[in-house]
């Protein structure tokens, strides 16, 4: 049975439990995320691109709060759910996760540390597959202060400031945006000034990013920023002995509740 | 284009001249930076403003604006001195060469320095770039076009493509950038003076008895029509009483926008049919609301030549309806015959069966391949990335020669800057769509000129200061963008904004052949508002 097929039956037998599962569909030469409610629609199902899922479970939650749903998330969806979550994005509570794991190819392509989704999941639909290094992170590490700024200078020149990367993002909700405040960001400028468009996007997303490359992958340009985002992770890591993504309940540093009354 | 956005991939070489590529067309400038980054390709830049794709190039000649006949002539001169020459393409595939080779002769490194401002060892550096390449590429927009030499620019880019063979195979070709997303679809479809669908003129009686029988008319007219930009000027006269305008907004668009605004006024009847009461809109006795893009099926045809279906997302709002639509009952109440199609996909069998270049096109290909790129003359025809293989649509490749002319509005005394005019980003031609977007609006709020900081401190003015620029056709006020994107001795405006409409100073005087204004280049003044 091919990872397709697979799917095809965990998401058929999920739907007899759910109201619906949110999967991608395939119409019209086209994929899109989709919620299926009927097992008559399960020949459309689709499989890739990856698309970042876990934000169109937010938004159907935004509307149906007590819906039970299920979702098909990949190793980097599970993560970016998990970050969600502790930032009350979504609630997992009436949520099944059906986990998808990615193929080799796959995880080469995405650089992935962790191809496969295990914390959440309520049913594995294809086999694991070994952690790929971010080489093109690492070849940075490498590298003097001076040559990886003028690595980035000429990567971010040729930003067109369409905001794909955060429009992209599971991880950017915020109903304001830094990205577009004149006193942060002179307006109107392509490429945004740098470094500030781009560095700032990277600090918010510090303690967050997954690293699913969703910012990567729809960026017009192919600014390589999941690179940056796992220089930072690294260093979050040693700082404060934090990865995003993996735990619960392990609380972020840098949105710590408040532990006394004030 | 004769080649294919996605060739431009396999190019060794791109010279983009005349297009800010990534603000204006934004995925073909991520396909060549893709190629000049992951591939090696060289990347040659000719434009008078430090674009970003300026930033990006191996090499940025900095040209007078309207000088591009002497540099590519100057090109062309090095090219064939240096033995770079592809004699056997030439020889084989071309015609006219020798008297291109004697009149390239004069534009020596020297002259095309006093004439375009680029320096003898960059025309040189560049010509060897070009010249070198196994496939080159030309990529220009309107700053090729835009002028009242634009016919010879676009004759010159031809010459240098042919005198190097660079036609005829993936990643080469003359590629012109079409500025919207169906230009090339309604050019296809006859909305030209001078054509029937598929460029069969209509000069030809063949031609107009084949249509005549198709819809079962008689007197379908055998005359050139007039321009867009004739039609004005015989509307001022009193000679065009009525106008239909679709999805245009001339009162923004076109040049010398007062004169633009009486002639519309001095019309019978104009209707205008348009998704928003554009300012032309508002001149009209009747408006009709069209709908837009995701409220309709149909077929949008790309620069490449590409055929790709769109399809209906939500219904019309309001009392909009599609174009088609629109028309088909106009004609219908009109009494005319023939125009009762039940679809976009029956109009489509129409144009198949009368236009050979779409003969092969039909909604159930497009359906299944996604796209289809004419010529596709069959159902089998897999259709054409690239054209001129083997042999020109014409036979051999007629070289013209062509000689460099001032633009016909050079600064002076009275009006001592060049404006040259353009687009940004964030909005899209007159803003009639982008304008109502408070995302992009937000972005780029308002009217603005480039000033270099030299000529900005000589007139006193600051960045983000308030400027009035005249022309002899009018005035208008805008903020200054103090910044050396523009050299010395010219600005730039963008003509997006009604409250500071760019063209209300522009020139309207045409190429002789295609009747393009000369958006590109005219004389202004500067004064600190």
């Amino acid at each position: 049975m091919n990872r397709l097929e697979a799917l095809r039956n965990a998401v058929g037998e999920l739907l007899d439990k759910v109201e619906g599962v949110i999967a991608l569909r395939n119409k019209s030469g086209h994929v899109a995320p989709h919620l299926f409610r009927e097992r008559e629609e399960l020949n459309g199902l689709g499989l890739s691109p990856k698309y970042p899922l876990p934000a169109t479970l937010r938004l159907i939650q935004n509307e149906y709060p007590e819906a039970k749903l299920g979702i098909v998330c990949r190793g980097c969806e599970e993560r970016g759910l998990i970050e969600m979550a502790k930032r009350n994005q979504v609630e997992l509570g009436n949520v099944t996760v059906i986990g998808l794991a990615c193929t080799a190819d796959e995880a080469e392509e995405c650089r992935c540390a962790k191809p496969y989704p295990s914390v959440l999941v309520d049913a594995h639909v294809g086999e694991r597959t070994e952690p790929v290094p971010d080489r093109v992170a690492e070849e940075l590490r490498q590298k003097e202060v001076a040559e990886r700024l003028s690595f980035w200078r000429s990567q971010f020149d040729k930003c067109i400031k369409c905001y794909a990367c955060r429009n992209a993002c599971p991880q950017c909700f915020c109903p304001e945006c830094t990205l577009e405040e004149e006193l942060w960001v002179e307006r109107g400028r392509v490429p945004p000034p740098f470094p500030s468009f781009h560095l700032i996007r990277a600090m918010h997303t510090a303690g967050k990013c997954v690293g699913c490359r969703e910012c990567e992958l729809s960026c017009p340009a192919h600014i390589p920023m999941t690179a940056l985002y796992a220089l930072i992770r690294q260093e979050m890591g040693e700082m404060f002995g934090y990865e995003p993504g993996v735990d619960l309940e392990d609380q972020p540093p840098l949105v710590l509740p408040m532990e006394v009354e004030i | 284009m004769t080649n294919s956005v996605l060739d431009l991939e396999e190019a060794d070489c791109i010279l983009i001249t005349g297009s800010n590529t990534t603000e204006q067309h934004p995925i073909i400038g991520t396909r060549i930076l893709r190629a000049h980054e992951e591939r090696g390709a060289k990347l040659i830049v000719a434009d008078p403003r430090r674009i970003q794709m300026a930033i990006h190039a191996d090499l940025w000649l900095r040209q007078r604006p309207g000088s591009d006949v002497a540099w590519l002539n100057g090109m062309m001169n090095i090219i064939i001195n240096e033995s770079l020459a592809d004699e056997e393409f030439i020889a084989n595939r071309t015609e006219g060469f020798e008297e291109v080779k004697e009149a390239v002769a004069r534009y020596t490194p020297d002259v095309v320095e006093r004439i375009s401002g680029i320096p003898q060892e960059e025309l040189r550096q560049a010509a060897l770039m070009y010249g070198q390449a196994e496939r080159a590429a030309i990529v220009y927009a309107m700053g090729i076009t835009q002028h009242t030499s634009g016919v010879d620019h676009v004759k010159a880019c031809a010459n240098l493509a042919m005198i190097t063979g660079n036609l005829g195979r993936a990643g080469t070709g003359v590629n012109p950038l079409r500025g919207q997303n169906n230009v090339q679809g309604a050019c296809d479809m006859g909305a030209l003076v001078n054509v029937y669908p598929g460029y069969q003129v209509v000069t030809n009686p063949e031609f107009t008895q084949k249509f005549e029988e198709a819809w079962g008319v008689t007197g379908c007219s055998d005359k050139v029509g007039l321009t867009v930009t004739e039609m004005i000027d015989a509307a001022e006269r009193g000679e065009v009483k009525a106008m239909y305008i679709m999805g245009e907004n001339p009162v923004l668009s076109d040049p010398d926008s007062n004169h633009v605004i009486e002639a519309l006024q001095a019309l019978d009847l104009l209707v205008v049919q348009d998704i928003f009461l554009t300012e032309t809109a508002e001149l009209a006795d009747v408006v009709l609301p069209g709908c837009s893009y995701a409220e309709k099926d149909g077929t949008f045809t790309g620069t490449d030549r590409r055929v790709q279906l769109v399809r209906q997302a939500v219904p019309p709002i309001g009392d909009s309806k599609a174009d088609w639509v629109i028309i088909c009952e106009l004609a219908q109440r009109m009494g005319a015959r023939g125009f009762d199609y039940a679809s976009p996909a029956q109009i489509m069998e129409e144009i198949a069966s009368l236009t050979p270049i779409y003969a092969g096109v039909s909604y159930q290909r497009l359906e299944e391949q996604g796209f289809l790129q004419w010529p596709c003359r069959t159902a089998e025809d897999v259709g054409t990335p690239y054209l001129h293989e083997g042999q020109f649509t014409r036979g051999l490749g007629k070289m013209h020669v062509v000689e460099y002319q001032d633009p016909a509005e050079m600064p002076d005394d009275e009006y001592p800057f060049m404006l040259t005019t353009g687009r940004n980003m964030f909005h899209f031609h007159t803003g009639s769509m982008t304008r109502r977007s408070a995302k992009l609006e937000q972005e780029s709020p308002e009217g603005y000129v480039e000033v270099n900081p030299e000529d900005a401190a000589e007139l006193g003015v600051s960045d983000g200061e308030q400027v009035k620029l005249l022309s002899r056709r009018g005035e208008i006020q805008a903020k200054a963008w103090v910044t050396d994107r523009v050299p010395r001795g010219l600005v730039f405006a963008p003509f997006h904004y009604a409250e500071a409409a760019a063209n209300v100073l522009t020139n309207p005087a045409l190429d002789p052949q295609a009747k393009i204004p000369e958006y590109k280049v005219c004389a202004v003044r500067l004064e600190a508002a």
